[in-house]
């Protein structure tokens, strides 16, 4: 509460708090479907939509505070998020040919 | 008797007596640091023989090297005689520095002062000229003794020969106690390689060990008295600490004070193998007989008799351990000779009469003649050595035959006869001949102890006088079985290296064996060591004759002036005779009636011996005796039983303690505790990556519950 | 400058190893530890204060976290430089003792020889904590490898048994070290890890109760390390386990960080502390002294023996340490040093040994003298070494340290007034009877009898193994490695006047505040010394 409080000597405004709460939602639905779902793509496909959350968080947090910095290191998470998108659908295509699915039970060799 | 007496009344007004009264200051003499030689000679012959040692040189070159190197010692030390006569002052030559260093310039208490200097008195001279000429004289026998050896243990052999001589002499020329130490563990050093020289036999390999174990329980005494020393007195240098007794009354001090002369005793009778630590000299028989001669016989084992008469004055400071160095020389003379009367090995007999005869020393010193103390250590180096070189040529000649029983009549063997004689002469003086220099040393010691007044003395001197009849008889025993008699000989089971193609005669029976006589270097040596221990009787003669001789000038002149003059004693002690006539009459009782028994029982009626000792074993309220005798009073089995075995046990338990306690349950026990904690979240981690997912979420939300539950409990939201 | 070559001809080389081929890693590793040698050799004639115990040189200072204070300052006294000698000589020699043992994987084996001396130099030479401890832990990583990949069958868990223990207890050591540093910015404003500030300012500033649990702290690693008796645990394994050149590095240099340690810092940081813990400190020294030397008697495996028998010796040093007087301090420095030849030099000979026989267990071996009589000539000095005879260098260490026991009471008139009494010295000193028995007992299994040979196995080449090209006896390259280390016994044994006279003056900076601080302490026990002058009665503080 006490960001909260200090956030509102910076001028968080409704509209922050509302970007806010957006990015809260998104994370969590990330977080769901990243726990619930076995398929690699769409695994991966939630993750990305945690780090767009996390992102929308930059963002709202920047104009709370009126820094470039969260914007800054949006362009930042999007550059990484094409990077690694490009290197994970690349690795799922490799695991799949491997084992001929999509499911993540299959690879759980990690196990004691 | 009378005579005498009136000899013991001239004592006080010869010269000699009235000179000095307190220890000379030492003079600082660098002038004399060619006095290092004497040591530097030995350690060269260390290197070269030791060089001739890797180089496997395969001809007597080490052996003559050593020869040289000790001859050169032995001149030098003649030279130094010669240049200070028997009552110079003590000398100091400083040659270099060793464990030296200071933390303070207030003198005593703020250094540590042990260099390696040279102390010259009267006292580190007589023992430097037997050391180094009967070392020389041992050495030439050696060269013939071990020359089956040649090319393979002989450089060794003098190697280690070259280091006791080293070490020896560094014992008796230290300026300090610290590297006095040095030439004590160095000579104990030279007796391990010596002694277990036969590395093959197990025997031989255990008496060396057993030989250093034992002297470094005495060595325990000894470093802790040095301490004590510099403890009380600031310094452990000789000249100083002379200076300090010679002021200091006699019984003052605090109670670590009177602590000292019982530590530094205790190293002295480890050393010259006295009760309870002599265990280890008959053990160390195993040694090369020249070894035997020269280190356990004449020598080394006199180094506890030199510690206690170089330390006299604080000796001297202290009666009750006066007192208690006599009686254990005493008691030591005494049961060890019990055992020397019991046994059948004639090298082990020899053996037990050293600890006896250094029992004598002892008692000597104990009851305040350090002048007939340190003249038994004279003639018994001469006599003993020469017994122990003559039964080394009967070893040698007879394939390490050293069994009383089995040898016979030597002196009617060829090439034998010089053996058994000059064998006889040293039985003789062992035994006390009326008038022989063994009789006259021992004499001084029984005399001075029969005058004594207190500590029961008296009875000291009843217990010499009778192991004085013990040690005839045992002498003799061995003279007349070996030397006298009809001949008859069987060789050794071995010869005397086992590796050696001398082990031969092992197959052959005894009427194809022949024995081999020593030759000039052995025989020469056995007549000068003969001639040597006839001269050794001259001081005693002139002692006699109430003349000054110069070993008690010598001592006279030393650390050891307290004791350096006869007691001058007339009053009548026991049976209305005083001391001198005592130990006149009883004394020659002893030695004859000793030899008398011994001819009896093993010249005239061999057979009566054995059917004594049927005897005796016959019936059981006695038999204990003879089987006790022969198995050297169980001592040995004694400290195996009470001291190696419980260690020994001791080592089994803290072994297992250390690896299943110290390291089983306490180290690995707490090293198991996180992996058992790992165990417990095992399940979270099921190789399937959402669980992992779930788990780290879980652990996030955790923590930002935990956050929450702060912030709203902090007050700070209200 | 010298000194940053020093620190810099190990680390050149080790890269110059990684580079290089299989073949040419143990010459260019014996290249490099040679050319530390020279290096140290000239820093050491350079070095201007043998005999007044300052350090040198101490100028150049670089920041590396200059808010916080923590510079790299290289600097020795004569202590340092003498343990920086003892590694410099060593290495070498262990490199050499490694050419045939060492088969598979040279390039990393030699490369982690050189990171270990560097990181040992390091310690040894550094003037700031930080940097001390940098020293002191990394030590750990090039030995874990040398161990767990070059080890013995049970290497795995010595090596993991090894890292885990010695590390735990550093944890403590450096909480130490940062606690003094804090206490010292509160009070100061200023950060600072040089261990000359933090000394000083600890050794007077902090109270009785700081001062013990930082003198606890510095101990909890330090014991660990060197080691002490409940904290030996890793040594035997680890100890039995290194290839030869590890255990060589491991007896001779890295055991004595953990007395260097207590010599450098935990003495002189926190006296009140140590002067409180003597008693326990001194009690666990004898302990380690008697109950080691009877483990070692029942020994069957040779390098074991050895590794027991060095927990034994440091039982010495600690009771050395804790005589609280030159006696015994400098007993504990000779100690060192010459521990690290001695057992440094046995665990050489082992090593040979054990190549040609691939055995260590004295049932199997006996009377090697009839075989190999240069090894047997080597293995005797070294043992008597160990033993402590006089003449050869442990003869100094041992006597001093125990002298130094006897001769600490509360009365002395040395200028240093002790806590122990002599009976701790006179119980200690049966530990050189013992000592004698289990080492003479080694020899006489090992070198003197009648030969006893593995089966299958004469040692003369009649396995596969590729070490069997050895001769029976040593070969020229075993004897040159030997041969310096013994002659380096004998000459200390001789002549250890200029090592003690270097010594000296480090010792009395360590005891800087004793005398006033056993005094205070003692007189709370109701002992009175009656010969130091009234100066002493306050404690500097």
């Amino acid at each position: 509460m006490t960001h909260l409080l200090a956030a509102s000597q910076y001028g968080a405004s409704h509209a922050v708090t509302i970007t806010l709460a957006m990015s809260a939602l998104l994370f969590t639905i990330g977080l769901i479907g990243f726990l619930v779902r076995r398929n690699m793509i769409l695994m991966f496909l939630c993750t990305e939509i945690m780090f767009q959350a996390a992102a929308l968080a930059f963002i709202a947090f920047g104009r709370m505070r009126m820094d470039t910095g969260g914007q800054i290191f949006v362009i930042f998470i999007l550059t990484i998020a094409a990077a690694e998108a490009a290197l994970a659908l690349g690795l799922v295509i490799l695991l799949f040919r491997r084992k001929e699915t999509l499911s993540s039970e299959a690879w759980s060799e990690l196990h004691e | 008797m009378i005579q005498m007496l009136s000899i013991t009344d001239t004592h006080s007004d010869s010269p000699a007596h009235a000179v000095v009264t307190s220890i000379v200051n030492a003079i600082p003499s660098p002038e004399l640091s060619w006095t290092g030689w004497i040591l530097l000679l030995p350690a060269i012959s260390v290197v070269l023989t030791g060089l001739c040692c890797a180089l496997r040189v395969k001809s007597k070159l080490p052996g003559w090297i050593t020869v040289l190197a000790l001859a050169g010692s032995f001149a030098l030390v003649l030279k130094l005689y010669f240049l200070r006569g028997d009552a110079g002052a003590p000398v100091v030559v400083h040659l270099w520095d060793w464990m030296n260093f200071r933390w303070g310039d207030q003198g005593k208490w703020y250094t540590l002062q042990a260099d390696v200097s040279v102390y010259v008195d009267s006292l580190t001279l007589f023992w430097l000229l037997f050391v180094t000429g009967l070392g020389t004289l041992i050495a030439i026998y050696a060269t013939e003794y071990m020359e089956s050896d040649v090319g393979k243990g002989y450089a060794r052999f003098f190697n280690g020969v070259s280091i006791f001589i080293l070490a020896m002499c560094t014992l008796v020329m230290a300026d300090n106690l610290l590297l006095l130490y040095l030439g004590w563990e160095g000579v104990g050093l030279a007796s391990y390689l010596l002694i277990g020289y036969y590395y093959k036999k197990p025997a031989a390999v255990a008496a060396g060990k057993k030989a250093f174990i034992v002297n470094r329980m005495g060595d325990l005494g000894l470093a802790v008295g040095i301490w004590l020393i510099w403890v009380n007195y600031g310094t452990i240098e000789f000249n100083t600490l002379f200076q300090v007794w010679n002021d200091m009354e006699r019984g003052v001090g605090s109670f670590d004070k009177s602590l000292i002369p019982y530590c530094l005793m205790l190293g002295a009778f480890g050393k010259s193998a006295q009760l309870p630590l002599y265990v280890w000299l008959p053990d160390a028989m195993e040694g090369p007989t020249p070894v035997s001669a020269l280190i356990h016989a004449a020598t080394m084992v006199t180094a506890g008799v030199y510690l206690i008469a170089r330390t006299y004055p604080l000796f001297a400071l202290h009666p009750d351990a006066l007192a208690t160095v006599a009686w254990v020389g005493g008691l030591t003379a005494i049961f060890s000779a019990t055992i020397g009367m019991a046994q059948y090995d004639f090298k082990r007999v020899f053996a037990y009469s050293t600890i006896s005869q250094l029992g004598y020393m002892f008692m000597g010193l104990g009851v305040g003649t350090t002048f007939g103390a340190a003249y038994h250590t004279l003639t018994h180096a001469f006599f003993k050595a020469l017994l122990f070189l003559t039964a080394g040529a009967i070893m040698h000649g007879f394939a390490g035959q050293l069994d009383l029983r089995k040898l016979s009549g030597l002196r009617q063997v060829p090439g034998f006869k010089l053996v058994s004689w000059t064998m006889l002469i040293g039985c003789l003086w062992l035994s006390a001949f009326p008038y022989s220099a063994g009789m006259l040393s021992k004499d001084i010691i029984l005399v001075q102890a029969l005058s004594g007044k207190d500590h029961g003395f008296v009875w000291l001197g009843w217990i010499g006088l009778i192991t004085a009849a013990m040690t005839a008889y045992y002498a003799f025993r061995v003279w007349f079985r070996v030397c006298a008699g009809p001949v008859f000989y069987m060789p050794g089971e071995e010869a005397h290296d086992d590796h050696d193609a001398h082990a031969a005669p092992t197959s052959h029976a005894s009427h194809d064996f022949h024995p081999h006589a020593p030759r000039w270097a052995m025989n020469g040596v056995l007549i000068v060591i003969m001639l040597g221990a006839f001269a050794t009787g001259i001081p005693g003669y002139m002692e006699l004759r109430g003349e000054s001789n110069w070993v008690q000038v010598m001592m006279a002149h030393s650390s050891a002036l307290a004791g350096s003059v006869q007691a001058h004693v007339t009053d009548v002690v026991n049976f209305g005779m005083n001391p001198h006539q005592l130990v006149e009459l009883f004394g020659t009782i002893a030695s004859l009636g000793g030899i008398a028994i011994a001819m009896y029982f093993h010249l005239l009626q061999r057979k009566s011996a054995d059917k004594l000792r049927a005897w005796l074993l016959a019936h059981n309220s006695i038999r204990w005796i003879p089987v006790a005798m022969e198995n050297k009073w169980y001592v040995d089995e004694f400290y195996h039983a009470c001291i190696r075995g419980p260690a020994w046990i001791a080592g089994h338990i803290l072994h297992f303690t250390d690896k299943h306690v110290v390291d089983g349950l306490m180290v690995n026990g707490i090293g198991r505790i996180p992996a058992a904690l790992g165990r417990l979240f095992q399940p979270l981690y099921n190789g399937v990556l959402q669980g992992y997912a779930t788990t780290m979420a879980g652990g996030a939300a955790l923590v930002v519950a935990w956050v929450v539950y702060r912030w709203l409990t902090s007050g700070v939201v209200a | 400058m010298i000194q940053y070559l020093l620190l810099l001809l190990p680390l050149i080389s080790a890269l110059v190893i990684v580079l290089s081929s299989q073949r040419a890693a143990k010459w260019i590793a014996l290249i490099g530890s040679t050319a530390s040698l020279i290096a140290a050799a000239v820093f050491a004639v350079q070095f201007p204060h043998w005999t007044t115990g300052s350090f040198w040189p101490d100028l150049n200072t670089t920041p590396i976290l200059g808010n916080f204070g923590v510079d790299l300052k290289i600097g020795v006294d004569s202590v340092s430089m003498l343990l920086v000698l003892l590694t410099v000589f060593l290495t070498p020699l262990a490199i050499a003792g490694s050419f045939s043992a060492i088969t598979t994987r040279m390039r990393e084996y030699y490369a982690w020889f050189m990171i270990l001396e560097a990181s040992m130099l390091l310690a040894f030479m550094s003037r700031d904590m930080i940097f001390f401890y940098v020293g002191y832990e990394f030590t750990l990583i090039p030995m874990f490898f040398l161990i767990s990949i070059w080890g013995g069958p049970m290497r795995g868990p010595a090596a993991i048994k090894f890292f885990i223990f010695t590390f735990l207890g550093s944890v403590f050591t450096l909480a130490s070290v940062i606690f003094v540093a804090v206490r010292h910015f509160d009070s100061t404003g200023i950060w600072t890890f040089a261990i000359a500030d933090l000394v000083k300012f600890s050794s007077t500033q902090l109270s009785d109760k700081e001062q013990f649990w930082v003198f606890v702290g510095l101990m909890s690693g330090f014991a660990i390390k060197t080691p002490f008796f409940p904290t030996h645990a890793w040594l035997p394994l680890a100890h039995d386990q290194a290839p030869t050149g590890g255990s060589v590095i491991l007896a001779g240099v890295l055991l004595k960080l953990g007395t260097y340690g207590v010599f450098r810092f935990a003495l002189p940081m926190a006296p009140i502390g140590a002067v409180e813990c003597t008693t326990f400190f001194a009690i666990l020294g004898i302990i380690a002294i008697l109950y080691m030397s009877l483990v070692c008697w029942v020994q069957t495996d040779i390098k074991k023996l050895i590794a027991y028998s060095s927990v034994s010796h440091m039982g010495f040093v600690v009771l050395g340490l804790f005589a609280l007087n030159p006696l015994g301090l400098q007993g504990a420095v000779m100690y060192m040093v010459n521990h690290g030849l001695s057992t440094g030099a046995l665990f050489l000979c082992i090593g040979m040994m054990y190549e040609r026989y691939h055995t260590k267990d004295m049932e199997q071996l006996g009377g090697l003298v009839s075989k190999m009589p240069v090894w047997s000539f080597f293995m005797i000095i070294f043992t008597l070494s160990s033993v402590g005879l006089p003449g050869l260098n442990g003869f100094v260490g041992e006597f001093l340290c125990l002298m130094g026991a006897f001769v600490a009471e509360h009365d002395q008139p040395s200028g240093y007034p002790g806590v122990l009494h002599p009976w701790y010295a006179v119980v200690a000193v049966i530990g050189l009877i013992l000592g004698a028995m289990y080492l003479l007992i080694m020899l006489g299994k090992i070198v003197w009898g009648t030969l006893r040979e593995p089966h299958g196995d004469g040692g003369n080449g009649h396995t596969e193994h590729a070490a069997s090209e050895l001769p029976t006896d040593l070969n020229f390259r075993e004897i040159a490695i030997l041969a310096p280390i013994a002659l380096a016994c004998l000459a200390i044994g001789l002549y250890p006047k200029p090592l003690l006279n270097a010594v000296e003056p480090c010792v009395k900076e360590v005891l800087v505040n004793y005398p006033a601080v056993i005094d205070a302490y003692n007189a709370k026990r109701g002992l009175v010394n009656p010969s130091v002058p009234v100066k002493h009665a306050e404690v500097t503080k």
